[in-house]
């Protein structure tokens, strides 16, 4: 783990942990090609993901949060990916990266793909120095096992998971066992809490969002980060203005636009997520003679689009029951994709 | 008629009446799906229950950013009278697509559903195009011949069912709408157009076919080829034949029958005989072949013209490929702005 990239001497009231491929960056990483491209981009070649840069920016305006990096990129690209952060205005407080090449040396092959062994116990060790009401809000995507991942490092922190489940889970996840101990220290050392509000997913891959519905309604898988910024806004991590804020870097960047926006809010709502409210804090935040958000064309035609989204829907549904995550079930979903196993379910 | 449409930068959005289909619902929605994973710049209005819709897309690959649902409860089975069921269903969801078209929400309909009853939602909510009388309903047939740069293998037969009763006048407008339509979706800059009748000869057929046929013979914007008769339609002798209702959709389930026979002859024949079986394993490869050039799924659906507004009838047995591409040939009908071109046509 690196050292803060800055010191805050304010506890952290909230903490964003972000991956960055595919989370973060536009990465592309699927065939050997793609591999040797991305290791050898330069920082201004990096791409970010509409919204991303945004809404980080927008998140730590509030003062008194902290931004974790976990990145399996390996750590030979520290710099590059340190200036990409640099460049998009983005101030971290840790930024963890892979060794693969210690891995590699050291005969771990599994390691050189593996997720579980990795991101696990450093989330672990990072929550280990945070304060214990300090909430948390991650960011992964679909490329790996960060649904997986994210979800077991919240029900562990609040007691939601056993010994014995996470020793069945680090055994399928061929984790090394220095790994599986390190997992197990951290976690004893922090104090039972339940901390993580939301674990947003990037469907990078456009992975159908019912295979996420197992882990819960606190995994939200996301088409684009204006999406992320709706459900911050309910929950109360962002304000109306600080949405708009995003929205509009998207549209002028990103080439969103009116539908894409509004089909974007219609499709959390169908998936059942409370975002009339959020909705009705949007267009209050459009009145009143703010110039910046009078130059904001065009939301007040998104806002409508919203409405009329919104009003196409009828009654909602029920929301899904909330059932416990069964992780030893899941352990197919944060195996490597070449591995074996990964896609199918594990035998009942 | 050619369907596999190349990328066109503008934005348009199709609604899809999602219900009332052979196949379900759901069929529909993975249609739409894949079309918003293949094409950028089609978005869908997905209309109909939304609850099966919501339930549908959550299991397929799709990109939320494009598909928006507008909730519909009822629909029109295909077995239902159309009339009858749209008065007594009135927010059936072949109607509230045919309404949100007409309302400027989507630029053009596509169903798999009870075909009257789309024609019917289509007359209620659209307007016809000044100087057309009658609309028609029109189909897709393969044939021996290509045609057009993609070299298309159907040709374009209407009216199969919309006008019973047609006049010489109505026959004339349908010869240059289908010969609108053709230069569209075939790139056929001078599609054959011809009228179906007993005999080639300018003074065979009823006075309605011999009245318009003198009337094309001096429309030089449109290319009449004359007379064709029944036995011209699979051969391809012309691109666009025109008909009234009542003569097209008589052809239209004789060419059907047809077809049927033969497939069950073969089936027959298959099962009975030995050395019929061993032919027609020899010949698989080619019949696969026919099977792939002519293969209604990649058509996707035929138009009913006339209308200020775009409907596009997709075969009621339709699979998702075929749904997409019916979404495609509206897409790109929109795109080409059709209803601008047969305006002008019967301006001349």
């Amino acid at each position: 783990m690196s050292l803060p990239d800055r010191i805050d001497p304010r506890p952290p009231r909230r903490i964003y942990r972000w991956d960055l491929d595919k989370t973060y960056l536009q990465t592309e990483f699927d065939s050997l090609r793609d591999l040797v491209r991305t290791a050898f981009q330069k920082a201004h070649e990096k791409v970010a993901v509409p919204g991303a840069s945004a809404l980080i920016r927008e998140l730590s305006e509030q003062g008194d949060s902290r931004l974790c990096i976990v990145s399996g990129s390996p750590k030979q690209m520290r710099a590059v990916l340190e200036e990409k952060l640099k460049l998009d205005g983005v101030k971290w407080d840790e930024f963890v990266l892979k060794d693969n090449v210690g891995n590699l040396l050291r005969g771990r092959f599994r390691a050189l793909r593996g997720q579980v062994g990795y991101k696990l116990p450093a989330i672990l060790e990072s929550r280990v120095h945070a304060p214990v009401e300090a909430e948390e809000v991650l960011f992964g995507d679909d490329a790996e096992a960060d649904a997986f991942i994210y979800s077991l490092f919240a029900d562990l922190i609040a007691g939601r998971v056993d010994e014995r489940v996470l020793s069945q889970v680090l055994e399928a996840g061929g984790v090394y066992p220095d790994d599986q101990a390190r997992v197990r220290e951290a976690w004893k050392k922090i104090p039972v809490s339940d901390p993580v509000r939301r674990i947003f997913i990037h469907l990078d891959r456009l992975t159908p969002p019912a295979q996420f519905s197992a882990y819960g309604p606190r995994v939200v898988p996301i088409f684009n980060y204006f999406q992320a910024a709706l459900v911050l806004l309910a929950d109360g991590h962002l304000t109306a203005p600080q949405v708009l804020k995003i929205a509009v870097e998207m549209v002028q960047t990103a080439g969103h636009n009116i539908i894409t926006l509004s089909n974007s809010f219609q499709d959390l709502l169908r998936r059942g997520l409370p975002l009339q409210q959020a909705a009705i804090a949007l267009s209050q935040a459009l009145e009143g003679p703010n110039k910046l958000l009078a130059a904001m064309r065009p939301m007040p035609d998104i806002l409508a689009a919203f409405s009329k989204r919104l009003a196409a829907l009828g009654t909602p549904p029920p929301p899904p029951p909330v059932q416990a995550v069964d992780y030893v079930k899941l352990i197919h979903h944060a195996l490597p994709r070449t591995h074996k196993g990964r896609g199918k379910p594990s035998e009942e | 008629m050619e369907a596999m449409v190349g990328t066109q930068p503008q934005p348009v959005t199709i609604a899809f009446d999602v219900m009332g289909t052979d196949h379900g619902p759901a069929e529909v929605v993975r249609g739409a799906a894949m079309l918003s994973l293949e094409s950028p710049h089609i978005h869908t209005l997905l209309v109909g229950d939304r609850t099966l819709i919501d339930e549908a897309l959550a299991e397929v690959k799709h990109n939320g950013e494009r598909i928006s649902v507008q909730h519909a409860a009822d629909f029109v089975g295909m077995d239902e009278k159309p009339g009858e069921a749209l008065a007594r269903k009135p927010n059936a969801s072949v109607a509230v697509a045919a309404r949100l078209v007409a309302e400027g929400e989507a630029q053009a309909l596509v169903s798999a559903g009870n075909t009257g009853a789309g024609v019917l939602a289509c007359a209620r909510h659209f307007q016809l195009i000044p100087g057309v009388r009658r609309a028609a309903l029109a189909t897709v047939y393969p044939t021996r011949s290509v045609r057009g740069a993609k070299e298309d293998p159907f040709s374009l037969i209407l009216d199969v069912g919309a006008t019973v009763e047609a006049n010489a006048e109505d026959l004339v407008t349908f010869a240059v709408m289908g010969s609108a339509y053709a230069r569209i979706i075939s790139k056929n800059d001078r599609p054959k157009v011809a009228l179906l009748s007993n005999g080639v000869e300018p003074q065979k057929g009823p006075p309605r076919v011999v009245e318009a046929h003198a009337r094309l013979s001096e429309m030089h914007d449109i290319n009449f080829i004359g007379n064709v008769e029944g036995i011209d339609i699979p051969k391809g002798t012309a691109d666009v034949i025109v008909t009234d209702g009542f003569v097209g959709n008589v052809c239209l389930k004789m060419l059907e029958g047809v077809h049927e026979t033969v497939v069950e002859l073969a089936q027959y024949a298959y099962k009975e005989s030995l050395r019929w079986r061993a032919g027609l394993a020899m010949l698989s490869s080619g019949i696969q072949r026919i099977k792939d050039i002519t293969d209604w799924n990649q058509y996707g659906g035929a138009p009913i013209l006339g209308f200020d507004k775009i409907f596009i009838k997709a075969h009621g047995r339709s699979k998702s490929r075929a749904i997409a591409n019916a979404g495609k040939v509206a897409a790109k009908v929109v795109a080409n702005n059709l209803t601008t071109a047969i305006r002008e046509g019967l301006k001349k």
